[in-house]
């Protein structure tokens, strides 16, 4: 309880979001997985520069005969009561995790079986070819089945809490030591981890903190090591000063424009009722040459954004290298296109943003809407929080929008899946597709992208529906956000690219 | 006078229950829960099962009636952010806002009282126009850049406090409190301040305006001529005047001092009832939100009744009112 009594190698961070839960199947949302990931491991993990590596799985091969992967365990690992990790447990933690009651079940449905070999071999039969499989359960932590048993946790808690909600039993570097939901968290190394320790932390204690000013004070003032993240604006008070750094990298999440493909007419326009402008590829295009990035990058950004040119950066794997060019500021281009489509003096429409979700995402949206303005695209701006925001966007109620979007597997596979596949809900495609962009050649390639095993092929696919996707304007790739955090000169860690902060990597000098 | 105890509580029911409906009248406007309860993968079929299973597609009232009928029965509900039981939640955090609270009022009593009284006696004084201006300067400050400024003052430039937390804290038969320690302390300085510097202002002004106008009546006079000592004749004779009406609306102001806290504590991240209630609202966490309207508002019915109760106490005309 007390503050006294810190040695050198306590480490206290914060952030602005606690996990909701201790529980690592019952809810897929960055907070907890990022936090877990510190106490619970899967069968892979990835390494600082987000390739896949070995964890509880030492090895893994295609299997033979039918589709799916075998996996090798790892042996002599135990959990931090002390039992023995097992073939058990990972068949246990993929039936809960893929139960109706888990938030994370997603991740299993190309899985149609699993078998165990022997004690530490393991078989994921899939349903069809699926060359990303490993790569995608990276996030599935394995618990152990005799504890989650014998504390009635063998399923996630749905809507009252179990014994997994609040305590842990894993395999990963660090255990928990307390926890005060919304106050604190305390975790302590596991003596026992099997990997060798690349951290000097005794004690590491979490404190979420909602306010970002509050957040940045308590790093200034010492109370805290580490902050993650921290406002733009704030990074010049934080290199001003003597003993603090800010950390600075990319976010694999692009931020984009998205339309209402399929609606037959605008909504909040004021002079194009009957209609909708922007089912015209022509359109869309004039909107993106509109847009000029190099301000909104030196006004709103300090110069911290990269443009996109597609709907994952570059370095993931699936950039199209062959179309990575986006189209350039040009207002007389896109006022000549517009015309073409027949606007030659533009007309309005509404452009929905969030203002919570994405950093400067309110203020990004005052510039494209003046940005569109000058080429006679009248932006009707209207902006909300983010727990509104999605309703909206679920009804269709929208004629432009903000969209940012970050590739769950790092795969480019992941947003062609989510945003440019039809909507499919029986099939569980295109679900984050608002608009309902459709191109049939874009729906016959997806299955095809997801089964190939040959790299060449896939890559030679992917650019397929990239350069179709780019040629239709389908979204307007805007560029990839940054990833900004501060802490003490003395505390050396690692940011990685999908924003999860991991305490084995942690040196406090 | 038990008479008049029942009574009283009996109508906070149905203060609560008004509550409670206008509250979730309100609720699906703020958003939908279900799309902050599930990640971005989870496929749409998923999304409504969930909806169908916490009962979200019911009608309005239906889902009031359920709410309202759970609660009569002791049943406060599981928070849809935490999967926790509501009651725990929500009786975890009642110690840090009430110390808070009470902390903040002690201070603006301490500082008001004395400052009213100070300014009263001495109205053309330099001082007085001091405090007067300084305690105009602060009631026109929102409450965040007060508690902005002193965490950038006290806890970053000179390090003397913390910016956030409780600080240590000791358990006492369920009640975590931060009176019993140093750290504690030094941890509510800060906020308890930024919560009651209103209220300073307020009993200052009450105070001074009060103790003016009885330091014109006859009997103080009649004191004066009398050749009653003047420290005497202040403080015993006409304070003691002067804190009737001021205790009354001191005391009708603790509940908002209560319910407002919410600002200070999201601003010294302050584990309290107001932080939670925040945290409930950016996550669309209904069952928290319900709950805690419900129990503000019985804090503000049990204030009032305290007050109505003390008045009587110390006006000892209401008394024999009372009895006739």
């Amino acid at each position: 309880m007390s503050a006294m009594g810190a040695s050198a190698e306590t480490f206290r961070w914060a952030s602005t979001a606690d996990p909701q839960t201790m529980d690592p199947h019952a809810v897929n949302s960055a907070p907890v997985l990022s936090f877990l990931n510190n106490i619970y491991e899967g069968l892979v993990r990835r390494g600082q520069d987000m390739s896949i590596e070995p964890s509880l799985a030492t090895s893994w091969e295609p299997l033979t005969g039918e589709n799916g992967w075998r996996f090798h365990l790892r042996k002599d690992v135990t959990f931090q009561d002390g039992s023995a990790f097992t073939a058990e447990d990972v068949l246990f933690s993929y039936q809960r995790a893929s139960d109706e009651a888990a938030d994370v079940r997603s991740w299993f449905a190309p899985v149609s079986d699993v078998r165990i070999v022997d004690e530490f071999t393991i078989d994921f039969v899939n349903t069809a070819p699926n060359p990303l499989f490993p790569d995608s359960i990276a996030n599935f932590m394995i618990l152990d089945k005799d504890w989650a048993m014998a504390n009635d946790a063998a399923l996630p808690a749905r809507d009252a809490e179990n014994f997994a909600t609040m305590n842990v039993n894993g395999t990963g570097p660090f255990t928990l030591a307390s926890r005060d939901p919304g106050v604190r968290t305390t975790l302590a190394p596991n003596a026992n981890w099997w990997d060798e320790v690349n951290h000097n932390v005794t004690e590491a204690v979490f404190t979420p903190i909602g306010n970002s000013a509050t957040g940045l004070a308590a790093l200034l003032s010492g109370e805290i090591d580490f902050i993650q993240p921290i406002p733009l604006q704030d990074v010049a008070q934080v290199e001003g000063r003597d003993g603090f750094k800010v950390l600075e990298g990319e976010e694999t999440r692009v931020i984009m424009f998205g339309f209402g493909h399929e609606h037959e007419a605008l909504l909040y326009s004021s002079d194009v009722t009957d209609t909708n402008p922007f089912t015209d590829p022509r359109v869309r295009l004039a909107a993106a040459h509109a847009l000029d990035l190099a301000s909104i990058n030196r006004v709103l950004f300090r110069g911290k954004i990269d443009p996109a040119s597609q709907l994952v950066p570059a370095g993931i794997s699936g950039y199209s290298e062959a179309n990575q060019d986006r189209p350039a500021f040009d207002q007389d281009r896109a006022k000549e296109l517009l015309a073409e489509a027949g606007y030659p003096d533009g007309f309005s429409f509404g452009l929905k943003c969030p203002n919570d979700r994405y950093i400067n995402d309110e203020a990004l949206c005052r510039a494209a809407a003046s940005m569109f303005a000058a080429v006679g695209l009248n932006a009707e701006l209207s902006t909300g929080p983010v727990r509104d925001y999605w309703p909206q966007l679920r009804e269709d109620d929208f004629d432009m929008y903000l969209l940012g979007w970050s590739p769950g597997t790092f795969d480019m596979e992941h947003p062609i899946r989510f945003l440019m596949h039809s909507q499919d809900d029986e099939r569980k495609l295109g679900s984050w597709n608002f608009g309902n962009y459709s191109n049939a050649r874009v729906d016959e390639l997806l299955p095809l992208i997801q089964q190939e095993i040959d790299p060449a092929a896939r890559q030679a696919m992917i650019d397929e529906v990239v350069a179709v996707t780019q040629d239709e304007v389908a979204y307007i790739p805007l560029y990839t956000q940054p990833l900004i955090w501060a802490a003490k000169d003395n505390i050396e860690l690692t940011q990685r690219a999908d924003n999860f902060f991991m305490l084995r990597w942690v040196s406090v000098n | 006078m038990v008479y008049f105890i029942l009574k009283r509580m009996f109508q906070s029911v149905f203060v609560m229950l008004a509550v409670a409906f206008l509250a979730f009248s309100l609720f699906r406007f703020v958003g939908d829960p279900i799309t902050q309860m599930t990640g971005v993968e989870t496929s749409v079929a998923d999304q409504e099962r969930l909806r169908e299973e916490l009962g979200l597609n019911d009608p309005f009232v239906y889902q009031f009636a359920r709410f309202t009928g759970d609660m009569l029965k002791g049943d406060f509900g599981f928070s849809y952010r935490t999967r926790q039981p509501v009651a725990d939640m929500i009786s975890s955090r009642i110690p840090a806002t009430l110390e808070l609270g009470v902390v903040a009022l002690i201070i603006s009593l301490l500082v008001g009282v004395p400052a009213g009284v100070y300014t009263a006696l001495k109205p053309r004084g330099v001082l007085t126009q001091a405090i007067l201006m300084t305690t105009l300067v602060g009631v026109s400050i929102p409450t965040f850049v007060i508690g902005i400024m002193l965490i950038f003052i006290f806890g970053v430039q000179l390090g003397w406090l913390p910016t956030f937390g409780r600080g240590g804290t000791v358990q006492i038969g369920g009640w975590e409190s931060s009176l019993f320690m140093i750290d504690g302390w030094r941890a509510l300085l800060l906020p308890a301040i930024t919560l009651g510097v209103y209220q300073l202002t307020l009993t200052m002004r009450l105070v001074r305006a009060e103790m003016m106008e009885v330091m014109r009546t006859d009997y103080i006079r009649f004191a004066m001529a009398r050749g009653v000592p003047m420290r005497r004749l202040h403080y015993k004779h006409a304070l003691a005047n002067t804190m009737v009406p001021v205790i009354t609306i001191i005391g009708l102001q603790f509940g908002g001092v209560i319910a407002f806290s919410i600002v200070t504590e999201s601003v010294f991240q302050w584990p309290g009832m107001g932080l939670l209630f925040l945290e409930s609202i950016r996550f669309v966490d209904i069952p928290v939100m319900g709950v805690y309207l419900v129990v503000i508002a019985f804090f503000f019915v049990l204030v009032n009744l305290i007050v109505d109760l003390l008045y009587v106490a110390i006006d000892p005309r209401l008394r024999i009112k009372d009895v006739s």
